[in-house]
């Protein structure tokens, strides 16, 4: 179907430590493109582990994944890069932006790669989704030199620059205020509403939750909710 | 021109860490101006022994070989192999020098890669003066022909060798020879040849080559004069000097001429074995040194890249989640390996200029070298910058390839 942004069947995943740990039970979901969908559970639940294989950058899984109608399970990792290059903006957890580069340049970074656009229009660009998050000011800074909110700000524009057509984030909210928090979650929303980007977030927030389209329950590595 | 994002994430890794770039680089420059000034080095001495080999042997001697006696022309007499000849193999001597030499030179001539050819009488003479007596030997030669193919003119010491054209019984005498009978310009010295009766000659120059044994034994004589001491006629010669247009084809013109004339024809590679051994064994000493600082340079790379890349393992990971896939990853620790290099290099060079000259500028006063032969040899700048770039790259490949490996999720993951 055309309207499906990410469907995953069957995945599951071991982790060969000691013992073994099956972290992700035969996970089955599907997201419509342009929805907002919030996945919540216990920590240690295995909420991260399911983003890691849903963003490609986990290859190491039973089961199948499709982004945009393409089956992606089985493709060589430079193939893998190029469609996370191009379609898939990733918040990580713990905001993880490279600290030798101003915040301007660790936005354009990504768009740099893709290179359709040219340096001046990319950082035209990134000054644009800087500013959504209120953090244009700090454009030039190192990015090593910012607030932990700050850098979580940063790092969502950066997600967002190559236009990605779904947007996966691990708590991205986790390090901001209420106030930013809002800022955050509005622009989400204009973004699956008026740009039909796909939105899949973990988070531990539950009003950030209820607010969105749908919320995913996980519990032991398995699905609890389709929400 | 618009700089690729791998160039510019390169760039600013080794501008965040600029002390251990400029290290690394320090490795690199190290190497290749020892690299340059060492091939220089080296290039230039043995471009000055040669040159020095030159001063004294032609690049093709033509000379009639004693030969051991055999029994050849008795067997074709007798033609009757069943019958066994005992012979005493002894040497014949061979006192009748060439057959017809100026023919020879003509024929010689007509060759296309010869170059220049003088004939020369060779006699070893007894040199005396008052009651010392030295061995040595005399070359008749045509001073003007000797002087254009060996630079007879750089050697001499005082007098003018142009005197044995005008001076009857004219002599140059070795310097050696000079001290040991305490001769003068000017002064008488009789010389007396195996075969022939004392004559008396008076000395018009005095050279000094850098070879002391040649310096103590060896005089320059008209060739005539030559002939004269050994009781010859105008058509003696001992030997055929030939200079050919490029010495390095020595050994085959050699050979052609000695199936042309059938004498013996000995090319200065047979003359100067112990040169080419010297030249063979400083490349080795050469080539382990440089192949060692080459190596040190390479491990500074392969270091400072491997710890940039231990440091920068979560960037390498966030880069790659954010769709940088294993060869742009590779490409960009392979860059930095490179402008270490292309740094490196780039001083190397110019160290390596600047060592070289102030080296040749160094006096050492030796004989005729008063200065270290260095070369300047393009071909060495390139060889180098070459070497550079196939060592930063080597170095540089390991790590950039560990890099590109990087598992994302494990090193995100924590
Ligand atoms: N590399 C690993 N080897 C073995 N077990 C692991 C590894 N990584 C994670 N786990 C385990 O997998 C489980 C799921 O981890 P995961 O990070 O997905 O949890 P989470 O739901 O994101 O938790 P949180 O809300 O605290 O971020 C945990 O029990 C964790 O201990
Ligand atoms: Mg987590």
């Amino acid at each position: 179907m055309a309207d499906i942004a990410l469907k995953s069947t069957g995945i599951n995943k071991v982790f060969h430590d000691a013992v073994n740990l099956q972290v992700l039970k035969n996970i089955s979901i599907e997201v419509k493109k342009g929805e907002f969908v919030s996945i919540v559970g216990k920590s240690g639940c295995g909420k991260s582990t399911l983003l890691y294989v849903l963003s490609t950058m986990d290859t190491d899984y039973e089961g199948s994944l499709e982004i945009a109608g393409t089956t992606v399970t089985g493709k060589t990792l430079n193939e893998l890069a190029r469609i996370r290059n191009e379609s898939i903006g990733f918040v990580f957890q713990f905001h993880y932006l490279l600290p030798d580069f101003t915040c301007l340049k660790n936005v354009m970074i990504p768009a740099l790669r893709l290179g359709k656009l040219s340096t001046k229009e990319v950082e035209a660009r990134a000054y644009e989704k800087l500013k959504m998050f209120g953090v244009e000011d700090q454009a030039l800074k190192k990015a090593n030199k910012l607030s932990g909110g700050q850098q979580q700000r940063v790092a969502i524009a950066r997600a967002l620059i190559n236009d990605p057509t779904i947007i996966m984030g691990d708590e991205p909210t986790g390090n901001l205020d209420s106030k930013n928090t809002g800022i955050v979650f509005d622009l989400f929303q204009k973004l699956t509403k008026e740009f039909g980007q796909t939105i899949i977030t973990v988070t531990h927030d539950e009003d950030f939750a209820k607010k969105s389209d749908r919320i995913i329950e996980m519990a032991d590595g398995e699905i609890k909710s389709h929400g | 021109m618009k700089i690729s994002v791998n160039t510019e994430i390169a760039l600013t890794y080794l501008s965040a860490r600029k002390k251990q770039t400029a290290i690394a680089a320090m490795g690199v420059m190290f190497g290749i101006s020892m690299f340059i000034f060492m091939q220089s080095l080296m290039k230039g001495t043995n471009d000055y022994f040669e040159k020095m080999s030159f001063n004294s042997t032609p690049h093709i001697r033509l000379y009639s070989e004693n030969k051991v006696a055999d029994n050849h022309m008795l067997k074709s007499y007798l033609k009757d192999p069943s019958v066994k000849i005992l012979t005493n193999p002894k040497q014949l001597i061979q006192t009748q020098g060439l057959n017809n030499p100026y023919g020879l030179i003509r024929e010689i001539q007509h060759n296309p890669q010869v170059a220049n050819v003088t004939p020369q009488v060779t006699a070893d003479v007894i040199y005396t003066s008052g009651s010392v007596q030295i061995n040595g030997n005399v070359a008749g030669v045509n001073i003007d022909a000797e002087d254009k193919m060996f630079d007879v003119q750089s050697n001499m010491v005082t007098g003018d060798l142009h005197d044995l054209n005008r001076v009857n019984n004219g002599l140059l005498i070795g310097k050696g020879i000079a001290d040991k009978l305490s001769l003068h310009v000017g002064d008488n010295i009789t010389v007396t040849a195996g075969t022939g009766s004392p004559t008396i000659m008076r000395v018009v120059g005095i050279f000094a080559t850098t070879v002391k044994q040649v310096d103590e034994t060896k005089s320059y004589a008209n060739i005539v004069q030559a002939q004269n001491l050994l009781g010859k006629d105008r058509s003696y010669v001992t030997d055929i000097k030939i200079n050919i247009k490029d010495y390095n084809n020595a050994p085959q013109v050699a050979k052609e001429l000695e199936t042309i004339t059938g004498y013996k024809a000995e090319d200065w590679v047979q003359a100067n074995e112990q040169l080419k051994a010297a030249f063979k064994i400083r490349a080795v000493i050469l080539n382990s040194v440089i192949g060692v600082i080459l190596l040190v340079a390479g491990f500074g790379i392969y270091n400072i890249l491997n710890m940039t890349i231990y440091e920068k393992i979560k960037e390498i990971a966030i880069l790659k989640a954010q769709g940088f896939s294993g060869p742009a990853v590779t490409s960009i620790f392979l860059q930095q390996a490179i402008y270490i290099g292309i740094m490196g290099g780039l001083v190397g060079i110019t160290c390596g200029f600047g060592i070289t000259y102030m080296v040749s500028r160094i006096y050492i006063g030796a004989g005729t070298l008063k200065y270290l032969p260095m070369s300047f040899y393009i071909p060495h700048y390139i060889e180098a910058v070459c070497f550079g770039i196939l060592t930063t790259v080597a170095a540089g490949f390991f790590p950039a390839r560990k890099a590109s490996k990087v598992d994302p999720v494990t090193i995100i993951r924590g």
